[in-house]
Order: C-alpha cells, then structure tokens, then sequence
C-alpha cells in the first residue's frame, strides 16, 4: 500500500504542473525571518496564513464527506502548529478557490485579510483514492509565488484522508515555520484503562486513529518509544513479578528483554536506540537507575542511594547525561548524573515533590511535575538547564503530570484532571493551546513518539 | 411307494452331510477325524466325547467369558463350578470374579467324558492410595494458617519504614513463618494514589524490601522470600479518603504455591 502510495505520489508530481518548487532552505534563506521558537513566551505571532476550504474537483458519493475531513484536519494541524497564525474565514473574499486561476493576489493582501500565505486546492475522489491537488502560493512574493504544488494522494478513507492532510500540514510548517519539521505525522503512546485493565495504547498525535498495543488483561504502564518509532518499552505488571516488554507499534511483534530481577519499571531509551536505562531492586531495599544493551544484557548499575531512585531519561541531544528522579533528600527530587552514574546533582532546589522528567529534543530544557506542598496539585514546569529557571505551564486545573515533549520541541503532551477523570492533553511549551485528546475511559502516562517516516 | 424311498434317501443324504460338517468342526481339534461311522447300524453305546472352551481366556476382572462345549454320544453335560447342568451344546455367559478352571463333563450310554477350560482374571492393580489427602488437608489448612496468622503491615504517607505500632503484629508474622519453614511467600508493597506514579512503584518496592530485612533481621531464609512492588495500582481500596489511603498503604504477604 505504502509503494502504491508513492507510485501515485510520482506519477502526481510528474502530471501536476506547478511552476516552481523552492526547496526548503532557500526558501527559508529568502525569507529571513528570525528562527520562531515557542518556548515559554506567550503571544507568539506567527505568519499569517488564508486557508480558504478545499474544493471538490469531481462528483463522488465519498468526496463531500472526505473533503470535509480533510479541511478540518489541515486547519487543525497548522493552527496547532503553533508557529502560524491563521486568519478567519469571515476575513475571506466570497468564491470558491479551488485552482490558481481563482486567486486574486489583492484580495488577500488588503489590510482586512492580510495573509502572507494561502494555502488552497481541490480533491479528487475515485477508484478507491483520494487525490489532493495542494498548493501553497507567498502572496507577498510575486516572482516565487508557488511555494508548494503538489498532489498528495491515499487511499478514500477517513484515515487515508487525514493522512493526507497531516502531510500537507507538515510540508507547511517545514516551510515557513521556521524550518522545524511538523509533528502532524507523530503518534503518542499512553495508558488506557477504557477497556477494564490498563493497557498501552497508541494514537494520532489529534488522539485519533487509536488502538491497543497490550491486552494483557495486567497492568502494563510508562510506554516509551525507540527513536526508530516502531519499539515501545514499558512496565508489565504480572502476579508476583513486575518487569520490562518491548513490543512493535506495527505489529505487536515482542521483542526479547532480559529482566534483571526484582521489581524493574520505566524503561528510557537512549538517543541512538542501543540502550535501556531504568529502575530495578534487583539488589534488594530499593530501586536503583540501571543501564542495559536493549535486549537486558551488559547490565550495569548507575546510581547507589538508600532511596527511592526511578524514572530515568537521557538527554536526548547528547545521550551523555540521565534525568532521574530521587527521594534520597527526603522528598522526591529530579537530578541529573552523567551517563555513567558520576557526578549527580539536583537541578531544582526548592522543595516539594518534582518528579516526571522529560528531556527537550534540543537538550536544553526538562518539563517536570511539580507539587510544591502536599495539599496543592501537581502543575506542569519547564525548568530551563542554562538559565536555572522553572516556568509554569499549567494551573488551577486539577492534577497535571507527566509531560512528554514532541520532537519539535514545541509541543508538550500530559496528563490532567480538569475534566475530572486523568486525560491526554496537549499544548505548546509555552502553555497556550491546551486541548485534550482522550475521551474515553482513564488515560494517562502519555508518550510521544520521534518523528515517524511514513 | 418310490416317494417316500426318495424322501428317505434325502433325509440319509443330509444326516451324512451334518455328520461331516460334525467331523470337518473336529479336524479344528487337531486329530485326523475317524472315517464316518456306517449310517445304517449304530454301534452299541459308543463312548461320549466333550471338548470346552472358554473365549476369551482371559478377561480383566468384570469383563465376562463365553464357554462354548460340544459333546456327542452324551445324554447329559454338566459344567462345574457353577454352571450347572445344561444342553448337549450350546455356550453360556460366565463373570467369574477369579481365576477359574471350568470342567465340562458329558455323561452317556457309552460312559463319560471331561473337559477343561481355564478363565484367567486379571485383578486391576489397587487404586493408588489417597496421598493427595493427607498432604491436602494439611496444605489447605497451611494457607488456612498463613491467612490468621500473617497479615499486612501498613505504612505512614510516603514513609517505608517499619511504623513502632506495626512493629509487634510483625513479630508475630515472622514467628509464625520461622515455625512454617516450609512456606515460601511473596511481599508485595502498595501506595495510596497520591503521589506519582512512577515514583510509588519504588516506595512500594521499599515497603516490600523493609519487611524483607526485618524477617531476614528475624534469621528467615532470603531465598523463601519473593518481592514485588504493585505502586498505587492494586488498591484494596477505592474511595479518596484517609481511610481508604491508610489501608492501601501496605505491605501484602502471600503465600507462593
């Protein structure tokens, strides 16, 4: 399916005439506009962008309903970005815009719309696909006005659909969202007890498409993805023995791990994928920060403490240094040793309980949970390395935990209970855009996955 | 007139023929069967003649044997043990509970005349017996006794550490287990939900292992002993109270099969 994909995706950009495809960096060149990078700043104003609707190019019994899809997808996924502003559709001129020769340029510069961009085209549905002719033209540019033309092809379905506007939606933001890939092609892992035991789950990064990983009918916790995007490691709890699994996303496929004995729980993987990092009592008392080849052999221990030592994480930029978590101060704590066990710090002095570290794709900051008295919710942090300084993203919301950053960066998963019941939400680093993923059941210890490729 | 010599020849004719189907039966017995008997004048009281047999000859205790006798020149037959007297020829159905020899003897003009047949039981061996009792019921009431007289120690909020109130129900745990030096258990340590969740599996873990080290503090065998930490995953109870929270805070003794 994936070749015939591809096959159509050929034969589309070789049939489809645009005039001037600029690749990415030149584009990126010609623009110069400053790196935008969500980080704990709010009132980012990204660039301006008109996606008037989609239009059906021909009559089919499906194309209303997948082309309805399809706008809300795209829409989503570029407004979610967070790195472009989007201008309402009431600002639009009347028409239906489904070709280049339905764009007036001025229509969209006037002060009412004032778009730098648009993004439009039409849909075809027939024989079992779906086609989308895509374009994206920079209407302040009239000598590289075609950004992107494109035929974006899969099959007519639901899923084939929004896969087609998740792509669209990322070759967007790679192109005028300062040059970091989109996340709309990602998947979080996470925790679901919809169906009676908890079990692991994996969806979209919208929350849609989701299906279960385990059915162990146990308790399986702290999913946590390979970079290569296909492994998930997690705890599985059985009678009498709690250990580590790593199972394939695609096809359930088991792969073997070596469990060292004891208790042993949250798995992390590090940056180039050969190793596991984790927490057993294989010795006895307490739980200590382990490292293994993937496979659970070469076992070598990291961390002497009479205390609670878990959830550990690698800096995934560099893989030479591991967050973990600690309640050798009396309280749980996150610190941070190098790779090989030495020289452990903590990194937040104030007190509480700081637990759930998830290391940002650039090294540079951790996103904990922070509970600062015993009485107060959990909140999401974003404790910046260089600066030492923690922002709040979360509050007055019910319990907020576990955070998990995307691989862009910009974007955070967690879960809450402001709707009552533990969910998936996600927003950007900077707190804004917070919208919740999950509906069903209880779902928590979210995971989001690198970039896949499709 | 001639009729009637006809219909005695044919009548002669089939007598000869029964008689040699008789002798073809008897060529089974091995000896070369006497030339026929002249039809017309019967010797004097010929001496009678008896074979028996048992089919099968061997049957499980139960089962049933079939005797099958024939006798010739015999007024009357009788088969012992327990048969009694019977027909000429024919078979009979016996369940002898035992081995049995069964002697057939056919009595006539010309004398008598015996035969044997052997019915070999075979006595299934006993049942085996009921081992699976005297271990069970002590078994059962092993874990009968676990469950009086080993019970859950509790914790204080995020606290591992063996509670001075707790300390004496421990003893008693740890007395009775040193007596039962059989038994091989498994701790299980549990939070309440507060807390995260990661981080209860490792304060469950030290609950678990600080009861460890008291027993084994105790002079009990660390190999009987299995730890597991649950975190906050197994609750006994389910409300969000201090109540619900003090007992969910434990450590769980079960016994290993």
């Amino acid at each position: 399916m994936r070749k015939l994909s591809i096959l159509v995706l050929l034969f589309g950009l070789a049939t489809f005439a645009y005039p001037r495809l600029m690749s990415p960096r030149s584009f990126a060149e010609r623009q110069q506009r400053p790196q935008i990078e969500a980080h704990t700043d709010r009132g980012i104003v990204g660039v301006k962008i008109a996606v008037p609707e989609f239009q059906v190019a021909a009559a089919d019994p499906k194309a209303d309903a997948l082309t309805s899809t399809f706008n809300k997808v795209l829409w989503d996924d570029l407004d979610y970005s967070g790195v472009l502003t989007l201008v309402s559709r009431s600002f639009y001129p009347l028409g239906k815009f489904a070709q280049p020769g339905d764009i007036h340029v001025e229509d969209w510069t006037t002060p009412a719309v004032d778009a730098e961009f648009i993004a439009f085209g039409n849909t075809r549905v027939s024989g079992g696909r779906i086609s989308v002719e895509a374009r994206l033209w920079d209407l302040k540019n009239p000598q590289n006005r075609e950004a992107i033309g494109k035929r974006y092809g899969s099959e007519d379905t639901e899923d084939g659909t929004r896969l087609v506007a998740h792509e669209f939606a990322d070759a967007i933001v790679e192109l005028i969202g300062g040059g970091i890939r989109g996340i709309a092609q990602t998947k979080i892992a996470y925790v679901s007890d919809r169906n009676g035991s908890k079990e692991v789950y994996v969806m979209d990064y919208d929350g849609n498409n989701s299906y279960p990983l385990t059915s162990y009918r146990s308790t399986a916790l702290t999913p946590v993805w390979a970079p290569d995007g296909e492994k998930i490691a997690f705890t599985r709890m059985r009678t009498g023995a709690v250990g580590l699994e790593i199972l394939s996303r695609i096809d359930r496929r088991s792969y073997p791990f070596q469990n060292p004995g004891g208790t042993t729980t949250t798995p992390a993987w590090s940056p180039d994928g050969s190793l596991l990092a984790f927490a057993t009592s294989r010795d006895g008392s307490d739980t200590e920060i382990y490292v293994a080849d993937w496979n659970g052999k070469n076992l070598r221990r990291l961390t002497v403490s009479k205390s609670v030592d878990i959830s550990p994480v690698w800096n995934p930029k560099t893989g030479r240094e591991i967050a973990f978590v600690s309640d050798r101060s009396g309280s749980a704590q996150i610190y941070i040793m190098d790779a090989e066990g030495t020289n452990v710090r903590r990194i937040i002095e104030e007190g509480g309980t700081a637990v759930n570290p998830a290391w940002s794709s650039d090294g540079q900051r951790i996103a904990f949970a922070w509970q600062k008295s015993r009485t107060s919710y959990f909140d999401i942090y974003v404790h910046d390395l260089a600066t030492g300084k923690n922002d709040q993203l979360t509050q007055d919301s019910g319990n907020n935990e576990r955070p998990t950053w995307a691989p862009d960066g910009r974007h955070l998963a967690f879960e809450s209970t402001r709707s009552g019941t533990a969910q998936i939400c996600s927003m950007l680093a900077d707190g804004t855009k917070v919208r919740q993923i999950t509906q069903t059941g209880k779902n928590t210890g979210p995971a989001w996955s690198q970039y896949i490729e499709h | 007139m001639t009729l009637f010599r006809r219909k005695d020849v044919v009548l002669l004719l089939l007598i000869v023929s029964v008689l040699m189907a008789a002798s073809c039966k008897k060529r089974v017995a091995a000896t070369p069967p006497p030339p026929p008997p002249p039809v017309a004048p019967a010797p004097p009281a010929p001496a009678p003649a008896i074979t028996l047999r048992a089919q099968p000859a061997t049957i499980e205790r139960g089962q049933s044997s079939t005797l099958q006798w024939e006798a010739r020149n015999a007024a009357t037959v009788q088969i012992d043990p327990e048969v009694g007297q019977v027909a000429v020829t024919g078979n009979r159905q016996v369940n002898p509970t035992s081995s049995v020899t069964y002697t057939a003897r056919a009595t006539g003009p010309g004398g008598t005349a015996t035969d044997n047949a052997r019915v070999t039981v075979n006595v299934p061996p006993p049942p085996p017996p009921p081992p699976p009792a005297p271990p069970k019921t002590p078994d059962k009431t092993i874990s009968q006794l676990f469950l009086e007289n080993v019970h859950e120690i509790y914790f204080d909020y995020d606290k591992a550490d063996i509670r001075p109130d707790e300390v004496a129900k421990l003893q008693n745990n740890a007395t009775w287990l040193k007596q039962n030096a059989s038994v091989r258990f498994t701790l299980e340590g549990h939070c309440d939900e507060r807390g995260s969740e990661e981080y209860n599996l490792g304060l469950g873990d030290r609950r678990a292992n600080a009861v460890k080290e008291f027993l084994l503090s105790q002079g009990l065998a660390a190999s009987r002993i299995n730890t597991v930490s649950y975190g906050e995953e197994r609750p006994v109870c389910h409300e969000q109270n201090e109540d619900c929270y003090k007992r969910n805070r434990r450590a769980a003794f079960t016994m290993n099969p």
